[in-house]
């Protein structure tokens, strides 16, 4: 009997070379187990199995042959529905793409079926990853495994909800302003946002250019470490993407000599923020524990702080209104309604937009527009980017004393579903402490403090720009600790 | 500076947007707009008259390629989720008036 709550990316890699089971089995065992529990959690939007059972055979033929195989191989995943998988639905949960289907491979998912990889389904997500809840999706509601009263967080939530509940081994998912490192808090997960540029974003549905990246979910930091060591490096076709001078073995197996050098910052702005009393004692006991473990900390100052989500909610908009831009209701498929009722183009776009987009990426695209349009642009978008050159030296001059900053991934935990939707702002604020790292382009981990509470609570180790060995290794030491 | 914010505005942004509105997302959609752009002046408390402005998400400059022929393979791909096809081309509403 294969139990699926104990299997790690890492040992299902040994278990598949000591032939204890086949990568077919496994990949059974995980349908059977989403058709049981997938109806509770609501994690996915699609499901592949014949694909999947397919690619899951080729690995078996490599192991029979007596191949080496990649540690990835055979290893069952899930996909964010804006990835795009060649064949497959990539609805964004937009209804504006409900009848699209991915015409070729994203550079991560090219990589990740090289080295044999398993792809389960594609998973919820808020609207074009626009919402820190999930709840923004078209077609589904997602709840945290851990409580189904919950949230799972977003807007990467069927992602985060499908590895908390072992209905995958790992997971991809996109970032742009917590939307990996959120949901893996809230669902007690591992969540990598990697360096702006160290992940190509081909074949991603783009949400705002400036901020997006790719990165990977996993139930440790190592399974984290190996999905990141896969999908990353120079793409020519994302001009973003930079061959940054990673060392693979530092990424996986890092040394205690090196995690013992790093010297860890406190923002003392993050910590004055209101949160709830619960994960300030979750953060202090994780704060205790690194400290047993002789790791140096140093209280440090972000003074700008206060000013991120502004900042974000002017250049996010802009760049959401020009990327969503090419959603015409013609290019990427059809909806119900047939061309010949509109009188021309323009009425064309704007009824077809209109139906196709939901509260929230209306709400951007309008907000988008404004702060791009003339005579407001130089209020709000170019202020906008000059407080963002302040965020990023904030971080220029901490990264002079410290290696590593420390802060909490969310104010709460995993709030109730329902409760944020009508007031955005306050859906915003939920955000407040992951927005600036996609502002400045840093890696960051969110991993759970392993405080025993009701419902899980994540941390967040933000490291330098391309030194995600910092920030992993860290993560890795931290997990073995208990 | 005050939310300039009104109705008139927001149906031009919308028609910019190529978006039609309902009535009732417009009155949510100016109630949230005045929230969201209330907030967002907190940013008028900083003085960035000396800051150069930051562009993009990296320090990264325009990276250029050279130029060579590649072989498109995707030419033709997703046609066939289109309704409406003529000789190749996708069928789609008139775009300018026809002055015969």
């Amino acid at each position: 009997m294969i139990n699926l709550r104990e299997l790690t990316i890492k040992n299902l890699h040994d278990h598949l070379v000591k032939k204890s089971f086949t990568a077919l089995e496994i990949t059974q065992a995980y349908f059977s187990h989403i058709k049981d529990s997938d109806k509770n959690i609501g994690a996915f939007l699609s499901l592949h199995e014949e694909q999947a059972l397919q690619s899951a055979e080729k690995t078996d033929l490599r192991i029979a042959a007596g191949e080496n195989i990649h540690t990835l191989s055979g290893t069952p995943l899930a996909i964010k529905d804006n990835l795009l998988v060649k064949n497959l639905p990539a609805t964004a949960a937009s209804r504006i793409l409900e009848k699209y289907t991915a015409s070729y491979d994203a550079t991560v998912i090219k990589k990740l079926r090289e080295a044999g990889s398993v792809f389960l389904g594609k998973t919820n997500l808020d609207e074009f990853a626009m919402g820190s809840s999930t709840e923004n999706s078209a077609f589904k509601l997602t709840r945290n495994p851990h409580d189904t009263k919950k949230v799972p967080g977003g807007s990467s939530g069927g992602s985060a909800a499908a590895v908390a509940s072992h209905m995958a081994l790992g997971a991809l998912g996109t970032d742009t302003g917590g939307s990996i490192r959120q949901p893996a808090g809230f669902c007690g997960i591992t969540g990598l946002k990697p360096t702006y540029g160290a992940v190509s974003r081909f074949g991603a549905i783009a949400m705002a250019s400036s901020l997006d990246q790719i990165g990977p979910f996993g139930k440790t930091v190592e399974d984290v470490a190996i999905l990141f060591n896969t999908i990353r490096g120079e793409d020519p076709y994302d001009a973003t993407s930079t061959n940054a001078n990673y060392n693979e073995q530092k990424i996986i197996n890092p040394k205690l000599e090196d995690v013992r050098k790093l010297r860890i910052g406190l923002p003392k702005e993050y910590f004055t923020h209101q949160m709830d009393p619960e994960v300030t004692t979750a953060i202090e006991s994780t704060i205790d524990k690194l400290k047993n473990f002789k790791i140096e900390f140093k209280e440090i100052s972000l003074p700008h702080t206060e000013y991120a989500l502004a900042t974000y909610y002017i250049i996010m908009p802009a760049e959401v209104s020009s990327n969503l831009a090419r959603f015409d209701g013609i290019r990427y498929a059809r909806r119900e309604k047939a061309l010949a009722g509109a009188k021309n183009l323009e009425d064309f776009y704007r009824e077809e937009r209109g139906q196709g987009f939901g509260a929230e990426a209306k709400r951007r695209i309008i907000l988008g527009t404004f702060v791009l349009s003339s005579g407001y642009y130089d209020a709000y978008y170019a202020k906008a980017q000059k407080v963002r050159t302040l965020l990023k030296k904030d971080f220029d001059e901490a990264f002079k004393e410290v290696d590593v900053i420390l802060t909490p991934v969310s104010p709460t935990t995993a709030f109730n579903i329902g409760e944020k939707t009508s007031d955005p702002l306050e859906m915003y604020l939920s955000d407040i402490f992951t927005i600036t790292v996609n502002l400045v382009g840093l890696p960051a981990l969110s991993l759970p403090t392993g405080y025993n509470a009701k419902l899980p609570i994540g941390f967040q180790l933000i490291g330098k720009h391309f030194r995600e060995e910092d920030i992993l290794g860290l993560g890795q030491y931290y997990e073995k600790l208990g | 500076m005050a939310s300039p914010i009104n109705k008139k505005e927001l149906l031009h942004l919308a028609k910019l947007a190529r978006l039609n509105l309902t009535e009732k997302e417009e009155s949510k959609l100016l109630d949230d707009l005045r929230e969201i752009l209330g907030y967002i002046e907190k940013l008028n408390e900083l003085d960035t008259s000396e800051v150069t402005p930051m562009n993009g998400g990296s320090d990264l400059q325009n990276i250029f390629r050279d130029d060579n022929n590649q072989k498109d393979t995707l030419r033709g791909q997703g046609r066939e989720s289109f309704p409406e096809t003529k000789d190749d081309s996708l069928s789609v509403p008139e775009v300018l008036k026809r002055h015969d």
